[in-house]
C-alpha cells in the first residue's frame, strides 16, 4: 500500500468514528472525556489530520461499540484496493475515477461496496461464460456426437439410396438394406437423445469481446502472415541499406529525424520513445539483438506515415474498438520489425535446413529465443510456407503475455493453462529446450517446445525475469523439426495427457487438477 | 482387369453399400477398418483409387495419407478422403499432405462413384 493509500484509510477512520459519535448523538467533549484525550486532539483526528492507533483507538472503538477491524482500517484498506481494481479496468479507462476511491469510500461506504460486489459478480460471470463457450468448442463428447450423427447418416443415405435407386435388387440385398438403414436409425436417434441431454445441462451465449480478444481474431483470420508487410518491410530494409543496429539508427536519425540516446542504466524503462520530440533513449545495456528490434520496430511504426499498417488494419472487421487498433499496431509494426530483421526467404530456408533448430537461427540471425520463435509462426506465405506453429509466453507468475493460437490448439487468454505443459516445465530449467508431444481429450496431439529466457532485469536487488517461450505445431509436422526426433510420434505412441486448462478439461482424476471443471464437476 | 478400390472405413455398414455400388460399377473392391491394415493393404497390393475416412484405429487418416505421400512405391494411389469431419481445418490439413478429393459424409451414391471414376480415369 503506498503512502496517498494509507493516508485515505486514516482519512476513513477519522470520518467513521465522528459519523458513530453522531449517531450515538454523544458530544465530542464526552467522548474525549471518556478516552482521556482533549476534545481538541479528538477534533483533529476527527478531521483526519492525526492517524491512530493501539490502545487509543481500542478505547474510541469500546466506548464506540464498534469492532477494532472496522476502525483500524483494514476493512477500509481491502475496499480501497478492490475500488482501485475497479478504476484500472480498461473498460473504465474513459471515467476520471483516479484518485476518487477515497472518497467514495468515506462517504458512501454501502454503495462501495456494493460495487465491489457487483463488480466481482461481473467478473465471475464473465469468466464461467468465456469458459463454457471454450468448453463448447472443445468439447470431446460434442465432437464425438456429431462425428457419430454424421456417419450414421451416411450409413443411412447410402443405404436408402441404394434401395431407392435401383431396380434389380435380390429380395435379400433389398432386405440387408432395409436392415441397415432400420439399425442406424436407431443408433442415430440414440445419439440425438445423448445430444439433447447434454444441452439440458450446458448453457451458452455469445461471449463479450475484448480488446485482446479482437486483436486475437485478426491475428487467426490472417494466419499470422501478413504479404503486404512483408514487402514493406523489404521496402524499408533497402531504404537503411541493411538491417544492422547502426544502419537502422542511421536511418531514423537521417530519414525520420529521430534523435537517438544510449544512457546508462539507472532506475526505470529499458527503453523510450517521446513521439512529439521524436526522442528515442535505450539503456545502453539492453542484449543487441532487443536494442535491434526496437530500433526496427520504431523504423517500421514511422515509416510512411505507417500507412500501411493502418491499411492492414482498415481492411479488418474485427477491430472496432479504438483500444484494439492500438494493439494491432504494435503487434504490426513488430510483425514488420521481424520480416526487416529476419528476411522472409532467407529465414525460412534456414528453418527448412536446420529442420527448426531455434538456437541454431538464434546465432545465424543473431537474434533472441523469442523473436525466432515470433518469426517462425509468420511463415505461411502460399506456396513457401513453413510449419504451421503457434505460440504462447507466460511470466513465471503465470500471466500469459503473448499468444498464437493455432486452429485446434486452444491457448488461453487469461489465467492459466494446463499445468502439465513444457511451458512451465520450461521455468525449471531456464536457457534448456524443453519439448513434449501433448495429447489433449480431443485426441488432437501436438509437439511443445518451450524455453524460459531470460528478460533484462532492472536491478540486481530485483528477482530474475524470467519468461517461458514456447511453440507448438501439429505433431504431423514433428518430423520435419530437430525436436520430433527420437521421440515416439505415431498415434498409437504414448503422448503426455494435457488439457488447455482445468476449468475446460474433462480428466477429473488428474493428479495435478487444481480447479474444478465447469462442465460436469 | 478391373480397376481396385480400397475402401478404408471402421463402420461395417458403410462398408457394405459401398462395395455394393463399386461393385456394380465394375470395380474390384478391398476394405479395411484400421490404418495400419491398409498401408499393409495397399503395399501387397496397390489399389488405384482408396477411399480413406479419418477417424480410424490405429493410425488415423492423416498418418495414412502422409505415409502414402512420402512412399515413392505408392505414387499412383489416387486418394479421396471420405470423413464426417469437415471442418475447414480437417480439409487444410489434408490438402497441406496432398489429397486427391475430399468428400463429407453424408455422401450421395451418386456423387461418390462418379469422384471415384473421375479418380479411376485421370
Amino acid at each position: 500500500m503506498d503512502a496517498s493509500t494509507r493516508a485515505a484509510a486514516r482519512s476513513v477512520i477519522g470520518s467513521r468514528i465522528r459519523d458513530r459519535r453522531r449517531s450515538l448523538r454523544m458530544t465530542q467533549a464526552a467522548l474525549a472525556t471518556r478516552v482521556g484525550i482533549s476534545a481538541s486532539y479528538l477534533n483533529l483526528i476527527e478531521a483526519n489530520k492525526r492517524s491512530i492507533g493501539g490502545g487509543l483507538l481500542k478505547r474510541i472503538g469500546d466506548a464506540l461499540e464498534l469492532p477494532l477491524e472496522s476502525l483500524d482500517g483494514a476493512a477500509e484498506r481491502r475496499l480501497l484496493d478492490d475500488l482501485d481494481e475497479i478504476a484500472g479496468a480498461p473498460m473504465l479507462a474513459s471515467l476520471p475515477l483516479a484518485g476518487s476511491a477515497s472518497d467514495l469510500a468515506a462517504r458512501h461506504g454501502a454503495w462501495a461496496h456494493a460495487l465491489v460486489f457487483l463488480h466481482r459478480a461481473w467478473r465471475d460471470r464473465d469468466r464461467a461464460v468465456n469458459a463454457l463457450s471454450n468448453r463448447l468448442s472443445q468439447d470431446p463428447f460434442l465432437g464425438d456426437a456429431v462425428h457419430r450423427m454424421l456417419t450414421r447418416v451416411a450409413a443411412i443415405r447410402s443405404a436408402a439410396e441404394i434401395l431407392g435407386a435401383t431396380d434389380d435388387l435380390e429380395p435379400d440385398e433389398q432386405r440387408r438394406f432395409a436392415q441397415i438403414a432400420s439399425v442406424e436409425s436407431e443408433r442415430l436417434s440414440d445419439v440425438a437423445h445423448a445430444l439433447a441431454a447434454f444441452f439440458d445441462k450446458d448453457v451458452s451465449d455469445a461471449h463479450p469481446r475484448t480488446p485482446i480478444e479482437e486483436v486475437d481474431d485478426f491475428l487467426l483470420d490472417r494466419g499470422n502472415h501478413f504479404p503486404a508487410l512483408e514487402s514493406v518491410a523489404d521496402d524499408l530494409r533497402a531504404a537503411c541499406g541493411d538491417a544492422s543496429e547502426r544502419a537502422l539508427a542511421d536511418y531514423l536519425r537521417r530519414v525520420e529525424n529521430v534523435a537517438i540516446g544510449y544512457r546508462r542504466a539507472s532506475a526505470g524503462t529499458l527503453f523510450e520513445y517521446d513521439a512529439q520530440g521524436r526522442k528515442l533513449v535505450m539503456d545502453e545495456t539492453l542484449p543487441a539483438p532487443t536494442r535491434r528490434f526496437e530500433l526496427a520496430r520504431l523504423a517500421a511504426d514511422l515509416f510512411r506515415q505507417g500507412a500501411r499498417l493502418s491499411a492492414e488494419m482498415d481492411a479488418s472487421p474485427q477491430l472496432r474498438s479504438a483500444a484494439a487498433r492500438r494493439r494491432a499496431r504494435r503487434v504490426l509494426s513488430s510483425y514488420v520489425a521481424g520480416a526487416v530483421l529476419f528476411p522472409y526467404a532467407d529465414f525460412r530456408e534456414a528453418a527448412v535446413a536446420s529442420r527448426y533448430d531455434i538456437e541454431h537461427l538464434v546465432r545465424r540471425f543473431d537474434a533472441s529465443f523469442e523473436q525466432v520463435c515470433h518469426r517462425l509462426t509468420t511463415l505461411q506465405r502460399p506456396g513457401a510456407e513453413g510449419i504451421p506453429f503457434g505460440l504462447m509466453r507466460v511470466d513465471a507468475a503465470g500471466y500469459v503475455t503473448k499468444r498464437l493460437p493455432l486452429p485446434r490448439l486452444l491457448l488461453p487468454r487469461y489465467g492459466n493453462a494446463c499445468p502439465i505443459w513444457a511451458l512451465y516445465a520450461a521455468f525449471q530449467t531456464p536457457g534448456e529446450i524443453v519439448r513434449q508431444i501433448a495429447e489433449f481429450p480431443t485426441g488432437d496431439r501436438f509437439l511443445f517446445v518451450a524455453c524460459a529466457v531470460d528478460k533484462v532485469r532492472p536491478a540486481y536487488a530485483m528477482p530474475r525475469r524470467l519468461m517461458s517461450v514456447m511453440l507448438a505445431c501439429d505433431v504431423l509436422h514433428a518430423d520435419r523439426t530437430i525436436y520430433g526426433e527420437g521421440l515416439r510420434l505415431a498415434s498409437a505412441a504414448k503422448a503426455v495427457p494435457v488439457g488447455s486448462n482445468c476449468r475446460l478439461c474433462v480428466r477429473n482424476d488428474c493428479a495435478y487438477r487444481e480447479e474444478d471443471p465447469i462442465v460436469g464437476a | 482387369m478391373s480397376t481396385r478400390v480400397l475402401i478404408v472405413e471402421d463402420e461395417p455398414n458403410i462398408v457394405e453399400s459401398l462395395s455394393f455400388l463399386l461393385n456394380r460399377g465394375g470395380f474390384e473392391v478391398a476394405s479395411t477398418g484400421d490404418g495400419e491394415a491398409a498401408l499393409a493393404a495397399l503395399r501387397s497390393q496397390p489399389a488405384r483409387v482408396m477411399i480413406l475416412d479419418l477417424m480410424l484405429p490405429k493410425a488415423n487418416g492423416f498418418e495414412v495419407l502422409k505415409a502414402v505421400r512420402t512412399d515413392p512405391a505408392l505414387a499412383g494411389v489416387r486418394v479421396l478422403i471420405l470423413t464426417a469431419k469437415g471442418q475447414a481445418s480437417d480439409r487444410h490439413r489434408a490438402e497441406a499432405i496432398g489429397v486427391d478429393a475430399f468428400m463429407t459424409k453424408p455422401f450421395s451414391n451418386r456423387e461418390i462413384m462418379s469422384e471415384v471414376r473421375r479418380l479411376a480415369e485421370g
